[in-house]
């Protein structure tokens, strides 16, 4: 692999932490962390949300600085001033949610990269990369735009990217929330190989099952403290308490679901390029939850989109309430109590630079006169914040909220009786504590009737909190399935497109 | 960090960018030979030498305001509106079109003048509007559009003075026949600025203050500037504002185009937009979009533009010096922002 | 983030370009004739800090005038030849001092007027005041109107002209106007002593009653020169008109003089007589000889016009302001100010004498052997009392303008409405 543009050429590095302090506002998010990671190994990083695990990472790959302390990388003070210096140390990170060029080509995000020469060999860079993912069994398309990857593959390409740029630490955080079992396959046997080459493998994830199958050693983080170290083999339970401070367990099923149909889908045809979905009709019923199923690009965004008037379907039908609403823009679909809750939250959630009362303010239907009632909003942001667990104040900026308290933020800003809500990845990045709690806020709300509609890529969450299930492969739609006879294996051959004709006797070849 | 604390910091920062462009422009005037102290001396003098000059400054200060303040509202949405002078230009024009119509008539001057006042600003907000329309549905960007939408203003406002407005028999650069003068807006005695345009630009402000900082609509407008797709997602529809926020803008540059026309020459006349709304694009930047710096940034700017005439005339420098103490002043704070994000530490 | 870096570096151009603008003074070091002048004049008001508001700084034996000059004062045409007066003043009239601001246009001074600047002038101590262009005719009106204790030249000006069409009573003010009609003619003439193809091309500014009078003139001065020295039949003169819009160009708005003056050439026309205050009829007739085509230029306004291409340059007939504007600054500090229009033709006995001529003609390198005499003898003619605007002339249209016999009145030239008959181009 080649690495032209490194500050010091090595093939491993120690990595080692001393006494790093960091606070944001009132928020002390790393206090006096002292870890010492060793080349050549997977370290897992544990925490739930809003632990400190990201602002560490984010000191170590030189987004932020920190307050105090310092970095030794085999045993040399250094100071990382930016990414682009992490990177001259070699060290790349791969974030939550991954930064790239979106108007570019795959290739040209890969070229962009690079400071070598003026001129940018193309040849040369797409031989690399080809062999690159061939490594690693992804098969992104080097000519694709960028925006028109899923999460999944955009984070595939990163990796590749940091790789290709030399990196000899990688930090992964949360890499295995929204991709596919298939994908994070891939990704282990290829953080292995790597591990194996000598790199050091930082992995940031809130995921128990995750960790324990990869990581030889891991640091729990709690509330911004390191509350130990423990070596593999793990012991579950001995990490959930690390964690929480305390044993939970996972809510218990109910099915909801009531007789009205409130959202129908007739033939409904829609394409949003490379693909199409056909003939999908649904019923869907007050107070229903509904997963759907599959991998990364395999539809399932696209139908749940179409069902909220944001991709206008070719033809056929939607009809919420009886009411047709199939060329109607979105903001109709609002009018009639559709609401949704996008996957990317600071692009399409989520307005970075207001803070959350100003976001209550717009959310809200009370209070709409010429004049903003300040004081009201405050006081129910805070309300909001209390009720939510938000861990932030109504005048910060949404943006400096960590991951889990975004999505709460997103949460609580959804109006109140809704007859539908539609979901991109509801827990994606949220520890268990929070991912209980958001579906325990959302079931109280099935039960007044209001019905979910929601995508994820954790098959385990489908299982647990969908009452019907549909299963998406390469734009082909399943007809719904119950969710409380329906395994787990079942489900895991369906997304990967086996097992079609058994269950559901159809007569298309996939 | 406490919130005053960083307050503080901020302003020293703008301070020090203030510093700073002083002591650039110092070292220009050293290289051509001149004392920078006599001339920034004079230029205080310049401009605040007697209530003359005094007035004069507010001439230029209200216009400048009332041009900024409508920046304010579409820098609010995210949008860069060059086609500002444009829209200055098409309010004066559409204010001396209004009046000529009237001018024979028996109509009362007031009148008179307050409906040609009301067409300049809907000239401007027509021509805000199509730079909103090219951007939201035609995909132009706000900056090209703008710019030839000004180019065209330009074209149609000479091509008014020279042609169907010109004066009997010459036509002239220096505009068109000047209005009977019951038709000027009226001013102090022996004073060139006019009680009306300040009172207007006072106005301008308190209204552009409290629409961003305290209604409904301000922030919705906020949203949409800071997150499209996130305020589209939480039910604001985000081309109606776009456009509405063009067409705020555009109402508050004609009415400086209206103010040009109706308080200052009197007449319609070539660069009728003065070049304000490139100014007001500068201060915009330098008071960070925050409305409550406007009216004194917007009164300094123009002190400079009045008090820099004393330069060419009593040092035989170049008045334009006066550009670059503004532009550089611009750059510095800017520079200075970006050391100051540095030293905070990001958020 | 991409936004904002990208302002930043607009912003700095746009300093970038602003410096580079207030550098020039330095980097041109121009008044030679006041070399001290950027160094002592500083000082000056220090010594009064107090004063400059309250009462004029000059000392009382001392004769400040000042001068607004509509374009840059070194801009080696209209507005340079009044710079250059003003200078001819100071060193021919003891006890005077100039003050001056150039660039006195609502583009270049955003949010002033001429009226406006003028008083920054009296602030500085001026007691005469001289308004350059016809642009400013309604501040200089009102300026004289508001200060009646000032003296006010306007130059090109007709308000004080009891014959004129907007006769007002100033007492204050005086108009003046080079009589530049006989520079056309001459220029006229020279252009018609020339031509191989006999078609002369004009090119023109903005049309209004000045530009129309002067490119009448240059056309009567080439038909006579044409029609008596080298007998020819008028029929066979083509003198062509194309007015650009305006005195320079303006891309996007005026038509391009580079391209007029390349029509010209194509269609035939071997002169090109400029109406416009820049060079590019003597740019394009260079370009044209050099590649084997051989076309003159006549350009206009400043007495060093030519050096730009001497060797297709015939001649320029130039503005000299000089001392007229000493005359009337001598009147004013002596307290025998006369309030007048005075519209002075060339001092007959040497076109050329700085010191009288209020207009010139200066023969450029370009001219030819043959033809020096004939010229010579037309201006001779001139000053003999050759009346050009007599008739039997005809407006373009065909009406009749003068009979046989009759001599045109001032008025009648100076407003004239229209074309001559036996020109092209437009008349409106």
């Amino acid at each position: 692999m080649s690495s032209p543009f490194l500050k010091i050429k090595r093939e491993k590095m120690n990595v080692e932490f001393k006494n790093i302090n960091k606070h944001f506002g009132p928020v002390h998010a790393n206090v006096d962390i002292n870890l010492s990671i060793k080349s050549g190994s997977i370290f897992g990083i544990l925490g739930e949300n809003g632990a400190g695990k990201s602002t560490l990472m984010k000191v170590l790959s030189g987004f932020i600085q920190p307050d105090s302390g310092e970095i030794l990388l085999d045993d040399k003070v250094v100071t990382i001033d930016s990414p682009a210096d992490a990177i001259n140390y070699g060290i790349g990170m791969l974030h939550q949610d991954p930064l790239d060029f979106p108007p570019m080509r795959l290739i040209e995000n890969f070229i962009v990269g690079q400071k070598g020469g003026l001129v940018p060999s193309y040849k040369s860079t797409m031989k690399d990369f080809e062999e690159l993912q061939k490594k690693f069994g992804f098969s992104l398309d080097p000519e694709a735009y960028v925006d028109t990857l899923t999460v999944g593959e955009r984070q595939q390409l990163e990796i590749l990217r940091l790789l290709w740029m030399g990196a000899n630490a990688l930090i992964l955080d949360e890499p295995t929330t929204g991709i596919s079992s298939l994908q994070k396959e891939k990704l282990f046997a290829a953080l292995k190989i790597l591990a194996e080459q000598g790199k050091t493998i930082i992995f940031v994830s809130h995921k128990l099952e995750d960790v324990e199958a990869l990581c030889s050693r891991v640091a729990i983080l709690r509330k911004g403290i390191l509350v130990g170290e423990v070596p593999a083999p793990f012991d579950s339970d001995e990490l959930v308490e690390m964690m929480f401070g305390k044993v939970i367990t996972l809510g218990e099923r109910n099915n909801l679901s009531q007789e009205k149909v409130v959202l129908e889908l007739k033939d409904l045809y829609v394409e949003q390029y490379p693909l199409r979905i056909e003939n999908v009709n649904f019923q869907l019923r007050a107070g229903e939850v509904i997963g759907l199923a599959g991998m990364e690009g395999s539809g399932q965004d696209i139908l749940l989109r179409a069902c909220v008037g944001l991709i206008r379907p070719i033809s056929g039908k939607v009809i919420v309430k009886e009411k047709d609403l199939s060329h109607k823009n979105y903001l109709e679909y609002m009018e009639n109590g559709v609401s949704f809750l996008p996957a990317s939250r600071l692009e399409e959630g989520l307005v970075p630079g207001l803070t959350l009362a100003e976001h209550f303010t717009i959310a809200g239907d009370e209070k709409k006169g010429l004049f903003i009632d300040k004081d009201y909003f405050k006081e129910k942001a805070e309300k909001m914040i209390d009720e939510y667990h938000i861990i932030g104040r109504p005048d910060l900026n949404v943006e400096s909220l960590s991951g889990g308290n975004q999505q709460r933020a997103a949460l609580s800003l959804l109006k109140n009786s809704l007859s539908i809500i539609l979901l991109e990845h509801p827990t994606r990045g949220l520890d268990i504590e929070s991912a209980i709690y958001m579906w325990g806020k959302l079931k109280e709300r099935c039960q007044q009737g209001t019905s979910i509609f929601f995508i994820s890529g954790d098959l385990e969450e489908i299982l647990q909190y969908s009452d019907r299930i549909l299963v998406f492969f390469s734009g082909h739609v399943s007809p719904p399935m119950d969710a409380s006879t329906t395994t787990l294996d079942q489900l895991g051959q369906l997304i990967g497109g086996k097992g079609w004709k058994q269950v559901f006797d159809t007569k298309e070849k996939l | 960090m406490n919130k005053s604390r960083t307050r503080s910091i901020s302003l020293l920062f703008q301070l020090g960018g203030l510093v700073f462009s002083l002591l650039f422009v110092s070292i220009i005037l050293i290289l051509v030979k001149s004392q920078p102290l006599e001339a920034f001396r004079l230029i205080w003098e310049g401009a605040t030498g007697n209530a003359t000059r005094i007035s004069s400054v507010l001439v230029v200060w209200v216009p400048l305001l009332l041009v900024t303040c409508g920046l304010l509202s579409t820098f609010t949405t995210g949008m860069w509106n060059i086609g500002i002078e444009g829209q200055i230009t098409v309010g004066a024009i559409f204010t001396t079109g209004v009046m000529r119509l009237f001018l024979e008539t028996s109509l009362s001057p007031v009148l008179v003048i307050t409906i040609s006042i009301l067409a300049g600003m809907i000239g401007g907000a027509i021509w805000a509007g199509l730079a909103g329309v090219l951007k939201t549905f035609g995909g132009v960007n706000e900056i090209f559009g703008g710019l030839g939408l000004n180019f065209i203003a330009t074209a149609l406002n000479i091509g008014l003075i020279f042609g169907a407005w010109s004066r009997p028999g010459v036509a002239s650069m220096s505009g068109t026949e000047p209005f009977p003068e019951q038709f000027w807006l009226p001013t102090f005695q022996n004073f060139r600025v006019s009680i009306w345009s300040i009172a207007f630009a006072i106005i301008g402000l308190v209204i552009i203050y409290f629409m961003l900082q305290g209604t409904h609509f301000g922030l919705r407008l906020k949203a949409v500037g800071k997150g499209m797709k996130s305020a589209f997602r939480m039910g604001i529809p985000t081309w109606q504002h776009m456009m509405l926020s063009f067409i705020i803008c555009g109402l508050f540059a004609g009415l400086a185009g209206a103010i040009q026309v109706t308080a200052v020459y009197h007449r319609l006349i070539p660069s009728i937009s003065s070049g304000y709304g490139f100014m007001g694009l500068m201060i915009a930047m330098l008071i960070n979009y925050q409305a409550i710096w406007l009216a004194p940034i917007a009164l300094f700017f123009a002190a400079l533009n009045i008090g820099g005439i004393q330069l060419p005339i009593v040092l035989k420098l170049d008045s334009s010096l006066t550009g670059v103490l503004q532009g550089s002043l611009v750059l510095f704070v800017m520079i200075s922002q970006g050391v100051k994000q540095k030293f905070l530490g990001r958020k | 983030m991409k936004k904002k870096f990208a302002w930043t570096v607009i912003a700095l151009l746009m300093v970038m370009a602003l410096v580079l603008s207030a550098c020039q003074p330095a980097a041109e070091p121009v008044a030679p004739q006041e070399p001290a002048a950027p160094v002592e004049e500083p000082v000056a008001p220090v010594e009064e800090p107090a004063a400059p508001a309250e009462e004029p700084a000059a000392p009382a034996e001392e004769f400040i005038f000042g001068l607004l000059l509509v374009g840059p004062y070194n801009d080696k045409g209209y507005s340079q030849a009044h710079y250059e007066a003003g200078e001819y003043v100071v060193a021919n009239v003891p006890g005077t001092k100039m003050i001056y601001l150039d660039k006195v246009n609502t583009a270049d001074r955003p949010g002033t007027t001429a009226a406006q600047l003028g008083e920054e002038l009296i602030q500085q101590g001026a007691k005469l005041v001289v308004f350059n262009s016809d642009d400013m005719k309604d501040d200089a009106v009102e300026f004289t109107k508001n200060h009646p204790d000032i003296f006010v030249i306007h130059a090109s000006g007709d308000t004080v002209w009891t014959e004129g069409e907007n006769y007002q009573a100033l007492a204050n003010m005086a108009n003046l106007m080079g009589g530049m009609e006989y520079g056309k003619m001459i220029a006229g003439c020279d252009a018609a002593l020339h031509t191989q193809t006999g078609s002369i091309g004009y090119l023109g500014p903005l049309i209004n009653e000045e530009t129309r009078r002067l490119a009448s003139s240059a056309y009567l001065g080439a038909r006579y020169c044409w029609e008596n020295y080298l007998e020819k039949d008028p029929a066979d003169l083509s003198f062509r008109v194309t007015w650009i819009g305006f005195w320079f160009n303006i891309p996007g708005f005026t038509e391009d003089p580079t391209q007029v003056a390349n029509e010209f050439i194509n269609s035939g026309a071997d002169v090109i007589i400029s109406g416009i205050d820049t060079t590019e009829g003597l740019v394009e007739a260079r370009k044209a000889t050099s590649e084997g085509k051989q076309v003159f230029a006549i350009p206009y306004d400043f007495v060093g016009a030519c050096d730009e291409a001497p060797d297709v340059c015939l001649g320029v007939p130039y503005f000299n302001w000089g001392p007229s504007y000493a005359r009337y600054v001598i009147s004013a500090m002596e307290g025998t100010w006369k309030s007048a229009f005075e519209w002075m033709p060339p001092s007959w006995e040497d076109i050329n004498d700085h010191d009288k001529s209020a207009v010139g003609y200066l023969s450029g390198p370009a001219m030819s052997a043959d033809a020096k005499p004939l010229l010579d003898q037309f201006i001779a003619e001139l000053a003999g009392g050759l009346n050009l605007w007599s008739g039997p002339l005809n407006y373009q249209d065909g009406t009749e303008f003068l009979a046989e016999g009759q001599a045109a009145a001032d008025v009648e030239i100076w407003y004239l409405p229209q074309l001559l008959e036996g020109m092209e181009g437009r008349s409106e």
